[in-house]
This record gives C-alpha cells, structure tokens and sequence, in this order.
C-alpha cells in the first residue's frame, strides 16, 4: 500500500521575461531557500531532488541540473532530472511523490527552474523567434522540424481538429473572455510576469494573429523563473505541519499519458486531447471523484493556449466536448461561478519558465486551497508536439 | 560563383563581444554567445523515402504485412499495433486531402521569418491511411485562414533544387493547378504558376480622402513622438532600423525606424527597404493606435507589403503600439 504523500512548503521566484541579474543557479538556490523557509526545514532535512528543466538549450547545457546539487546543498543526496516537454513539473512532482509514496525517501523537493529568454536572434534584434526556435528544436527531426514545427503550430494542429468537429465552439469572443479573464486575476500574484497587464475581451480579439488561430492575447508567454515544493510522507508531513503551523496539502491523485504523435487510421484521436482526458481519468479514480465540475473547488491548468484550455477542460470532464464556451457562456469560470480556474492567472500572465510552470500551479493551488479554505483542487500539465503528455495531481486539504 | 549554402547562414552568427546592462545602478554582463554542433547525420530507415524524393520525385510509404495500414511517411519498419509484424515499403499517390484545418504562421521562429506566412498540416495521401505533415502554401498570394481546410484536396509539389530533405517538397491545392498539373508525377514548383507580388493601384482621392489623409497623418505623427518617448516602446524597435515608405489613396509619406526611434515624415524616399500600401490611412493609424493589428491588416488584405520577410518589421510596429498602450495603462493602474 502506497504511502499518503502531502505538501508542506511552497514558493516561487518572480517570474519575469528576463532576469538579467541572476543565472539559473541562483533562481534554483532563491526558490529553494524560500521553500524550505514556507516549511520551516532545513535542508539537511530533504532526502531527495527531482529537478524539473525542460531544455538544455536554454540553460546552454547538456547535464543542466548537475551544477544545482551543490548549490541548494543536497551533497551525496539523490537527484534525479526530469524533462517532458511542457508537462516538466507536473511529471518531475509525479515522480517525486511515487519516491515517496514507496517508501524509498521521506522527505523530497521539486524543483523547477527555467532561463528560457537568454536566446536571442541577432538578425530581428529580439529573443521570441529564438526562443520558439529552440522550442522547435523539439518537433520530430527527420520529417517535421524543418518544415517549420513549433509548439504553437503544432497545437493549433489539435485546436483546429477539434474545431473541425465543433464547430460552434471556441468562439473568438470566448475565447477573448477567458482571457481577459485571467488577466483580472493575475493582478493578485505578486510574481507574476504580467500583473498589471489587464486586457479587455476587444483587446484580445484585436491582437495580432501569432498562429492562425492563436492571437498573441490568447497564448502564453515564456519567462524566466523557479518554482519549487517540498513534499513528505504522512507522519513526516503532520510533524512539519504542526512547527509551521500550515495545513498539509495531500496530493490524493496522480494520472499521467502520452499520446503519440502519428495521425490518421487507427493512431492519435484527432480532435480530441486523450493524454488529458484518461490522465484525468487515472488520477479522479485514485482520489475517489465521480463528478469534478461538483467535487473540486479549483484548477490550475496549463493554459498554453486559451483554446487548450477550453479543451483540457472539456477533456477532464468539467464541460462536455463541444461545449467548452459554457466555461465563460455559463458562467463557470467566471465571478461567482462553480470553479476557480487559474486565479494565479496562469502561464498566459504569470509566465511559462516552462519546468517550474506546473510547479507554480501547484504552488498557487496550494495556496489557494490554504487561504480560501477550498477542500480540493487539480493541477495540470501538458507538453510535447499535439499536446502529446497530460499531467494532472489532486491536491486536498481534509 | 555562388558559394554553397551554409547549414548556418552567416546573418545568423553575431560577434563575439558582450555588453553592459545597469539595473539599479548595479552593472550586469550580457555575452553574445552560441550552443552548437555540427553533425553528419545517419538518415537510416529512412534513406529510401527521401532518396526517392530527392531523385525520383516519388512518395513512399510502408505497408504492414499484417494488418495492412498503410504509413506515410514510413516510420517504422515493424508494425507496432501487430507486434511488431515487418512492414513493406510501397509507393503513395501524389495527391490527397487534408485531415483537418491546418495552422498558418505568421509569426516565425528565426529560422523560418523568411518563409512565413505558411501553413503546415496532415495529408492523408491517396493510398495512404496515415498522414503526411507538410508545408502549404498557395500560388495566389499570402496564405488566408479558410482557404485550405479539412478535406481540401491538395498535390505535392517538389523542389526544383532537391537535397533529400523533408524540405524537398510541398503542397499546394489541386483548386490552383490545371488537371494536366494534377495527373503529372513528380510535379516541380518551377511549373506552378506562382501570383507575383503587384503593388496595388488606388482610385483618385477626393477632397474627404484628403482630409482623412492629413488628420490621420498628424495623429501617427504624434503617436510616433509618443512611442520614441516611450521606454518600454522604444525596446519593441530596438537594434532595428528600416526606412518605409507608406502609399495611401491620398498620399504617401515615410517611416523611419532607427533603434528605439520612431519618426513619420511626409516625403518620399527613394531607396525604401520596404512600401506599404493601404488605400486608407486609418488602417495603419488604428494599428498603432493598438486598435486591431497592422499583421492582421496584412493578412486581409487591406495593407500590402512589398515583401513578405517584413512580417518582421509589422510585428515590430504591432509590438511598439501594444507596449505604448501597455505602458499608459500601467501608469493608470500603479
């Protein structure tokens, strides 16, 4: 039987767009510091590391996380890096708390650091086309790379699919209402890469297209930033828990997938994000949910596009496929609706620093969770071409 | 003689130097830098799909001997749904149909800010029931959301100058071709009949397009005095530097882009980087005004420009009104 796992320490750096006064180390350290302070731990009491670092080329190394076990002082611990795309934190938070579930370690950080704009193109003098040129450097090799595969095309790839079966769904109008949306609600996230960045529906719709049919208020935005949470077993949890004087958070779900990236008979559902949908599935059946949109309070998801997030919504069962505007057009996810979805304004206003984003959602769904006195929260990553990986966790205050 | 291209083109590679950043009175290094390897890359598997592009203008696909699917491209040579039964390599149709409404970009990686607008999507070739991921684009022009989608027929076309890449070919809609051009294997993009960029021409401006042209001039004018005022606007245009010159229906003026800053002057220049031409001047205005984007303007057709690789320069100016608008609105919130 595995053991029960919680949340006793959280935090995040400022995400930012770019931090030109620390390296990835010092986030790393800034981060890890700040955690253990939330705790009340020293970090001689943490048994394990798992790093999550998406892509070596923005931390222009090829063993990234080496360098951090001295840093944070884990000398002659165990560490392990993880990396999955967009899905980094959710799945370096999956793994830490199987290490712990299993008994192999009692006390375990996530740490979750990305410096993802020191690229930067020298012929258009700005660092986005480098940034998702390097990101590109994570589409298939031999067939789709160099006929120009980013992280935006390849979802729009999914988006337009599923648009092609409905649609009447993921109106431009509601798409630009979420977004505005969550740019009311980042203005409470003191960290965030875009608080004061508040957008109206208009502006958004009036943005440029990016990806046809992504406009640029409708997509993330990268950063820079660390995030990182401490996790324990049971016994280990309540004993901090009663120093620090904070509610253990349980993580009572986990549920993962990866689709594949083939597309026609018999191969990847086009349409539909799957990865998602049974990650969800996995992770509602060990929490014990029959009905999300009735049993949980709040969702941090990885809001990579605005209209992802009305899919992955759809897809972890709280609207039904096809009807996804219901968020907004049902008021759902709006003031006094049923569910706070991302009220740290999620990567599209507090940043994608893409390993510690998921983290950051944890981070602020514990918090949530803490201080609004919700009973359950679900916290969600994706990542890889088509939206390949899903990720999500329940989190739980009994 | 024309050098042979480089596998990194040589605007790509800055110097090696470093610069100075203060904040807070604090000096922090910024070093110009590059993460790179060179490889000769094994192809494998995959040696005859492209070696078949590349000399004999065919498409391959691999057939599994047991459950019969067939993949484009062969991507394996084991079935794994039958597992793993060995697949058979056998040639696909060089016409077939979209599986869903592909992406168009527009704004690209920098690698690719020479080749946008384009669109890339999954073709189900005819004979094939997995689908090939391929780039689109059409003869007509800048490719438009709607104009190619789920189902829309398409042909792949091959590169005059083939080197056994992906890259080799693309695809375009059957709606543009003739039937001859349809039923031709191994079609080349040489024998496409490929819209050349026409500047377009405005009717005579009457007395009121005069006016407009004059208000909305002073109105740029001033919102350009603003954006080079602007610390926040001025890092959208920064190390940049174009000379534009802007057609309207009732006159023409230029824009100068000089590293963070931005001027509008009525003249005409002779030697401009690029022309801008938009029948109505409030087009451009709105744009920087941050009131619907200049790239969208673009897209439907209301502002032409001479070339497609100054997409770049329009997110530029698309950036420079949303920083402006940006910057105003923060300093009414704090």
């Amino acid at each position: 039987m595995a053991r029960k796992v919680g949340i006793v320490g959280a935090a995040v750096t400022p995400f930012r767009g770019k931090w030109y006064e620390k390296t990835y180390y010092e986030l790393a350290q800034m981060a890890t510091r700040e955690a253990l302070k939330d705790a009340a731990i020293s970090v001689k009491d943490v048994d394990a590391v798992v790093y999550g670092i998406y892509n070596d080329i923005f931390e222009r190394t090829c063993i990234p996380e080496h360098p951090l076990q001295g840093v944070i002082g884990m000398q002659n611990k165990p560490g392990i890096r993880v990396t999955n795309g967009g899905a980094t934190g959710a799945y370096a938070m999956s793994a830490a708390h199987a290490y712990v579930a299993a008994e192999r370690y009692n006390v375990a950080l996530v740490l979750g650091v990305e410096k993802a704009t020191d690229c930067f193109d020298f012929t258009s003098m700005s660092a986005t086309p480098e940034v998702i040129k390097v990101i590109g450097w994570s589409g298939d090799s031999f067939f789709e790379q160099k006929i120009g595969w980013t992280a935006s095309d390849s979802y729009a790839e999914v988006v337009l699919a599923y648009m092609d079966e409905y649609p009447g769904d993921l109106k431009p109008e509601v798409t630009a209402q979420v977004s505005a949306r969550l740019s009311q609600q980042v203005k409470t996230n003191p960290y965030a890469q875009r608080q004061f960045d508040q957008v109206t529906p208009e502006e958004v719709m009036h943005s440029r297209y990016i990806v046809y049919p992504f406009k640029e208020l409708e997509i993330c935005v990268y950063g820079e930033g660390a995030a990182a949470v401490i996790i324990a077993e049971e016994e280990t949890a309540k004993a901090i828990s009663r120093n620090n004087g904070k509610p253990v958070v349980w993580i009572t779900g986990v549920g993962e997938a990866n689709e594949i990236s083939f597309a026609g008979k018999n191969q990847n559902h086009w349409g539909r994000i799957m990865s998602h949908h049974v990650a969800a599935q996995k992770a509602y059946q060990m929490a014990g949910i029959k009905d999300p949109l009735e049993e949980i309070d709040v969702v941090e998801l990885h809001d990579a596009f605005i209209h992802q997030l009305e899919i992955s919504m759809a897809e972890m069962g709280f609207v039904p496929l096809g009807r996804a505007d219901t968020l907004v057009e049902e008021g759902i996810m709006m003031p006094g609706g049923k569910l706070s979805v991302n009220p740290s304004g999620g990567l599209l206003y507090c940043g994608h620093a893409v390993g510690a984003s998921n983290i950051m959602s944890a981070w602020s769904c514990r918090n949530e969770i803490i201080n609004k006195g919700y009973r359950r929260g679900l916290v969600h990553g994706t990542g890889s071409t088509l939206a390949q990986y899903g990720v999500v966790l329940i989190l739980e205050h009994e | 003689m024309k050098s042979p291209e480089k596998v990194i083109p040589f605007e790509f590679i800055p110097d090696k130097e470093g610069r100075i950043i203060t904040i807070n009175s604090e000096n922090y290094l910024l070093m110009n830098d590059a993460f790179y390897t060179f490889y000769e890359r094994s192809i494998g598997e995959f040696s005859p799909f492209f070696l078949a592009i590349k000399n004999e203008k065919r498409v391959l696909g691999c057939k599994c001997t047991k459950c019969g699917i067939i993949r484009v491209p062969p991507f394996v040579t084991h079935c794994p749904f039958c597992d793993f039964a060995p697949t058979e390599l056998i040639e696909v149709e060089q016409v077939g149909k979209m599986l869903s409404t592909p992406p168009i970009t527009y704004f690209a990686s920098a690698l690719f800010l020479d080749k946008a607008p384009f669109g890339r999507g999954r073709v189900i070739l005819n004979g094939a029931n997995t689908a090939l991921s391929a780039m689109l684009y059409t003869t007509t022009g800048i490719l438009v959301p709607g104009l190619i989608q789920k189902g829309t027929e398409v042909k792949v076309i091959f590169r005059d100058r083939r080197i056994g890449e992906i890259t080799d070919i693309f695809c375009v809609p059957t709606a543009e071709l003739t039937p001859e051009q349809i039923a031709k294997k191994g079609l080349q993009e040489s024998e496409l009949n490929w819209a050349a960029p026409k500047e377009p021409e405005f009717p005579k401006a009457t007395a009121d397009d005069i006016a407009i042209y004059k208000q909305s001039l002073k109105e740029m004018q001033a919102l350009a005095g603003e954006m080079s005022k602007s610390k926040r606007a001025r890092k959208a245009i920064e190390g940049w530097k174009r000379d534009i010159a802007v057609k309207t229906k009732a006159g023409e003026f230029a824009m100068f882009i000089d590293d963070g800053d931005f001027r509008i002057e009525e003249k005409k220049i002779a030697s401009p980087d690029f022309v801008m031409a938009c029948e109505d001047p409030r087009t451009l205005l709105d744009g920087l005004k941050y009131n619907g984007a200049i790239t969208d303007s673009v897209i439907l057709k209301k502002l032409w420009i001479s070339k497609n690789i100054e997409f770049n320069t329009v997110f530029k100016l698309d950036r420079l009104a949303r920083f402006l608008a940006r910057e105003k609105k923060e300093q009414a919130t704090r």
